[in-house]
């Protein structure tokens, strides 16, 4: 049987499991990827955000299957970014992170927003992170954190 | 891959779905959620031919393994589909949840099934053995049932080009992201020469299947609106017997009250 390939943080790997084993369980078992949080095994809350192939997706409703060929993007990866280091410091200014669960999949939902749309208004920020919960900071902060390095990190998206 | 299959091609696809016993997926997203171990899956979303949104004369006919983000993007999807797709879950889940998905998951709160319901979306079925085209309400035969062989897979959906532009649409749900409908609704309204052509209405989430009744919908076609307010208590009426609902999430009773309260709306809103 053919090994599952796919491409974690810029690394080539494969991995010779289940099919139909959790992207969520294999990143944080076989890569030590702790930064994917789960949080509900049901795509309802966002802790365990991934980018595949530069779009967001729940790691926990991705069969491994799936993977093969894909690019997978973590907060290790996306943390050795220039992006991240604008969010960081944006997330810091207001201090949007408390307990830090929710905030790996936070800041790469804001990646991906970003992404797709450099200037967001409130209103699409808001869209934009409506997949991730966050039961310590009421929102607001985190949502300023995203308008922040927007304005900051002008060029970089 | 070990429990696992995948196809480049809807040919490598068909073959391995008759001579293997797998379960076609395609997002992932509801089949995760149950996390069966005991399958062996066989992996869609690289198939070109399941992956594309194009038109024909009649139909706007979208691949089933096409996301609902896709779907948004697009400028052929009508703008009743988008506004049901893009009040489903949240951004992740519409990167990766699918129209075939949302079919095969066999759901009556499957958001984009209500709206392929009320648009009389046509499905194109595929197997090695060939191809057959079936309405959508036929397809649902009953809660987790569908009209799907063993050997076939969900290639298509079909929406008419025309017709969709006058609609009523509502989810009613817990909270505004990620919310499951607790109750959902979609008419479409349509009038030629003063004349109503079409009251079509469409129920989710309030039984095994999403509800339509074509004979009570006839009660105002080929009225004008003058005669269809005059028809309009007696209509609601007709709904209110003949809705037979299912207990969920929320009582029988709370559904049918909300179902005709959405119906009273979409009436209301093309002066009926």
């Amino acid at each position: 049987m053919d090994a599952i390939r796919f491409t974690l943080n810029g690394a080539e790997v494969s991995y010779a499991g289940s099919a139909a084993d959790r992207l969520l369980d294999v990143l944080r078992n076989n890569y030590r990827c702790t930064s994917v949080k789960c949080g509900c095994r049901e795509g309802e809350c966002g802790a365990c955000s991934v980018l595949m192939d530069g779009v967001l997706v729940n790691s926990c409703c991705v069969a491994m299957g799936a993977v093969e060929g894909a690019e997978i993007v973590t907060l290790e990866g996306y943390r050795e970014t220039k992006r991240f280091a604008a969010l960081a410091d944006a997330y810091g200014q207001v201090s949007a992170v408390q307990c830090g669960f929710c905030i790996p999949g936070m800041v790469l939902a804001s990646e991906a927003l970003l992404a797709k749309n450099p200037h967001p208004t409130e209103e699409e920020i808001r869209e934009g992170l409506s997949g991730n919960l966050c039961r310590c900071t009421g929102y607001n902060a985190i949502v300023n954190a995203v308008a922040i390095a927007a304005k900051e990190g002008d060029g970089l998206w | 891959m070990v429990n696992g299959r995948s196809a480049a091609s809807l040919q490598e696809a068909l073959k391995i779905r008759a001579n293997e016993k797998v379960v076609p997926y395609a997002g992932g997203t509801d089949l995760m959620v149950e996390n069966r171990k005991d399958v062996t899956y066989l992996f869609l979303g690289k198939v070109p031919e399941l992956r594309q949104i194009t038109a024909d004369d009649e139909y706007v006919r979208i691949g089933a393994a096409v996301t609902f983000t896709e779907a948004l993007e697009s400028p052929l999807v009508p703008a009743l589909m988008k506004e049901a797709v893009a009040k489903i879950a949240a951004p992740a889940i519409r990167n990766a949840g699918t129209f075939g998905g949302n079919l095969g998951n066999g759901s009556a709160k499957a958001d984009s099934v209500l709206i392929e319901f009320v648009s009389d979306a046509k499905l194109r079925l595929v197997s090695v053995r060939g191809e057959r085209v079936v309405d959508v309400d036929a397809f649902y035969l009953g809660r987790k049932k569908l009209d799907l062989m063993e050997d076939e897979l969900i290639a298509e959906i079909w929406l008419p080009k025309e017709g969709l532009e006058h609609y009523y649409y509502e989810k009613v749900g817990g909270r505004n992201a990620l919310a499951i409908s607790r109750i959902s609704f979609a008419g479409v309204y349509g009038e030629k020469d003063g004349k109503i052509t079409k009251c079509a209405c469409a129920f989710g989430a309030v039984a095994d299947t999403v509800l339509r009744y074509r004979d009570l919908e006839a009660m105002l076609i080929g009225k004008t609106k003058e005669e269809a307010k005059a028809e309009k208590e007696a209509f609601l009426a007709a709904y209110a017997d003949r809705m037979v609902l299912t207990q969920g999430r929320v009582s029988a009773e709370y559904r049918k009250d909300v179902c005709l309260n959405l119906l009273r709306a979409f009436l209301e809103k093309f002066g009926i």
